[in-house]
């Protein structure tokens, strides 16, 4: 019976086939934009480091002025400053990594003139940023503390800068000018794929920054800072020359624009948590956090289920991607009614033959499956239009200073998602085809016979 | 053979109440070959949906080859109709799509046969209504009259014990009518029950007995009676 009424639901596939391809197309265009939305969600939203994001923790201290307003969440306390960074680093717990960083750009210009020169994005490092975050090198590796601790014009680049003024070439030893200062690369980035840009809180989707610098020259060398400084009121007026001056005076002011990050064993979190403490009571005995003790150690992934829920463009977007994919999908259920409405003077005689109710319901459903299964391979393809188009328009907003390759993987389909939306195309198919199998399958078989 | 006792149909709405048949008593033995005539709107139509289990009723009971049919789940009721029945409509009702051979095979796919025993009953139904040859044919390739057949095939194929014909010669002229009039005698004659309605009274008086239906109400005469009363109309 089952193989019958395979034959009925194909024969009825090819009877009309433009109402056929019409319901297809209405859940594939729809389906096609929900997956694409909910794929760079789900790319987007993937916890960096899955293997230990559970131990690298946000650091954040309270040390703002007594008259400072209660924060409505944790994400929107400040970040640290300069000198409670350096002290932090003096914490001495076993197996305990720490880095901090904070943002800055650049020029960066080669010997060879006929070599544009690059203006991108960077950030300011310690030398524990490339472990803690493991970043992939394809030539030499990152610094150590002694060249951190001398100051030494010293510089990590992408993989990207590297192919655009090196053509791609180890270019460790090799020197890049930024500004006015001469750094020696010792060290070339393979591809860094991020989903998003964790590392100083931005999570802007899809790229890290383009060269490295140790913080101790960046200081010593009033490299531009591109954060925001939190300050007290007394430096509030000048906070904005932080940016590109004032160093001496922000690195011992109570601005806070560092971020500041610690990879903690389990056994260790109730140790260092107590440190945080103990620093901030040291602290204050010498005027400093005038506040009510508050600390924050926040893990990677509960950051990221903060972030994602917080992600009101891609909310928004898949809200309105999932109503867009119902308009079409009651589209879809329309066309099916008429289609199938279409027939009961066949179904009527089938049920006077002598077809049960349930085989009527069975050929109905196998071609509701297989349109909802045909719409979810051509929502697949119509998917994969949409992420082409999605990236091009993120690679254009990024004044094209990203590769498709580094960001690819965000707007790509991988199994999970291509499952979902094929499970998703024949799920939602079938469950909004209810309504007119229950309309065919219940055709009385009497009541069509009579008619001419 | 075929038993109704106080048989009654009513069609209900939110306003009217509508009587389609009152309180039947009616018994069709084996063999039989009964023609059921009356005016329009009488409840010929009613009459024949119950015999053939496609219509449910309120009151009575109604034994078909020994089975009350009252109370039977829908499947049972398909299971009835696929097996016991053969239908034989006014309008053919012939699946335009399908080539004879399989308008012929849709009963017996619902009751699960081998390919092979299909295939032998439909060859053989379509050999008994003369159109084998044509086995492969539209049926908007045939004439009025080679539909019927093909119709009469499709219901004899599954080798029922009862044949309802909804007025089989309606749409026919008077020479098709013949030839299918003489193809469900045939059939008659080889043992199986035919319960046909008709509104041709030459055709009525060719049964063995004829039911008359007014106004829901059925009169069961005997073949004698049959010509008496015909003939007065």
């Amino acid at each position: 019976m089952l193989s019958y009424n395979f034959e009925l639901a194909l024969k009825s596939l090819k009877d009309r086939p433009s109402l056929t391809f019409l319901t297809i197309l209405a859940i594939a265009i729809g389906l096609g934009l929900y997956t694409t939305v909910k794929t760079m969600s789900y790319q987007g939203g993937q916890v960096p480091l899955a293997h230990k994001s559970e131990n690298i923790f946000l650091v954040q201290m309270d040390n703002r002025e007594i008259t400072a307003e209660e924060i409505s969440h944790q994400s929107r306390l400040v970040d640290t400053t300069y000198k409670d960074t350096l002290n932090l680093m003096d914490m001495d717990l076993p197996g305990v990594r720490q880095s901090f960083n904070w943002s800055t750009y650049g020029i960066l210009n080669v010997e060879d003139e006929n070599i544009n020169p690059q203006r991108t994005t960077a950030a300011v490092i310690n030398s524990d940023f490339f472990t803690m975050f493991e970043l992939p090198f394809l030539y030499g590796n990152g610094w150590d503390k002694t060249i951190e601790d001398s100051g030494e014009a010293v510089i990590v680049i992408s993989k990207l800068m590297n192919d655009k003024l090196f053509g791609g070439k180890n270019s460790v030893g090799q020197t890049v000018r930024i500004n006015n200062h001469i750094l020696k690369v010792l060290g070339v980035l393979d591809t860094w794929y991020l989903p998003s840009k964790f590392y100083n809180r931005s999570f802007w989707p899809g790229y890290p920054d383009n060269f490295f610098i140790p913080y101790t020259f960046a200081i010593n060398n009033e490299m531009p800072r591109s954060a925001g400084f939190d300050c007290w009121a007394a430096n509030a007026e000048i906070a904005r020359s932080f940016r590109t001056e004032n160093t001496e005076r922000l690195i011992n002011s109570e601005c806070a624009w560092v971020t500041f990050w610690a990879e903690i064993p389990d056994e260790q979190f109730d140790n260092y948590q107590h440190q945080l403490v103990s620093y901030i009571e040291d602290q204050k005995a010498l005027g400093r956090f005038p506040r009510e003790i508050l600390t924050y150690l926040t893990n990677l992934n509960d950051q990221f289920t903060y972030i994602n829920g917080r992600n009101d463009f891609m909310n928004v977007f898949g809200i309105l991607s999932t109503l867009f994919f119902a308009v079409c999908l009651l589209n879809a259920v329309g066309i099916l009614l008429a289609k199938f409405m279409r027939r009961t003077k066949e179904v009527s005689l089938r049920r006077a033959l002598g077809a049960k109710k349930r085989t009527i319901i069975m050929q109905h459903v196998i071609e509701v499956v297989i349109i909802g299964l045909l719409g979810g391979l051509l929502g697949i393809v119509v998917s994969y239009f949409g992420l082409q188009g999605m990236m091009n328009i993120h690679i254009y907003q990024s004044d094209y200073s990203v590769r498709v390759e580094d960001i690819k993987p965000l707007f790509q389909m991988d199994l999970t998602m291509i499952g979902y939306a094929f499970i998703t195309g024949i799920i939602c198919t079938l469950v909004t085809s209810i309504y007119p199998i229950w309309r065919i399958c219940n055709i009385p078989p009497a009541s069509q016979l009579k008619s001419q | 053979m075929l038993r109704m006792e106080n048989v009654s149909k009513i069609y209900r709405t939110e306003l009217i109440e509508t009587h389609a048949l009152r309180k039947v008593d009616l018994h069709i033995k084996s063999g039989e070959f009964v023609s059921v005539t009356g005016p329009s709107g009488s409840g010929k139509t009613t009459f024949l949906n119950l015999a053939g289990a496609l219509e449910t009723f309120e009151e009575g009971d109604y034994f078909l080859d020994g089975q009350n049919v009252k109370g039977l789940s829908d499947d049972r009721l398909s299971e009835i109709r696929n097996e016991k029945i053969g239908f034989i409509f006014q309008s053919f009702n012939l699946l335009p799509d399908l080539p004879l051979f399989d308008n012929v095979d849709v009963p017996l796919r619902y009751r699960g046969m081998s390919k092979k025993e299909r295939k032998e009953r439909i060859e053989h139904a379509l050999e008994t209504v003369g159109l084998v040859s044509r086995m492969k044919h539209l049926p908007t390739q045939l004439s009025g009259g080679q539909q019927q057949r093909v119709a009469i095939a499709r219901a004899i194929a599954g080798e029922p014990k009862f044949l309802l014909a909804d007025e089989p010669t309606g749409n026919l002229d008077s020479l098709m009518a013949q030839q299918v009039m003489e193809l469900l005698e045939d059939i008659n004659s080889k043992g199986t029950t035919i319960i046909m309605v008709t509104h041709d009274d030459q055709l009525a008086r060719r049964a063995h007995r004829n039911i008359q239906i007014f106004d829901g109400q059925v009169s069961d005469l005997e073949k004698s009676i049959v010509d008496d009363v015909i003939r007065s109309a």
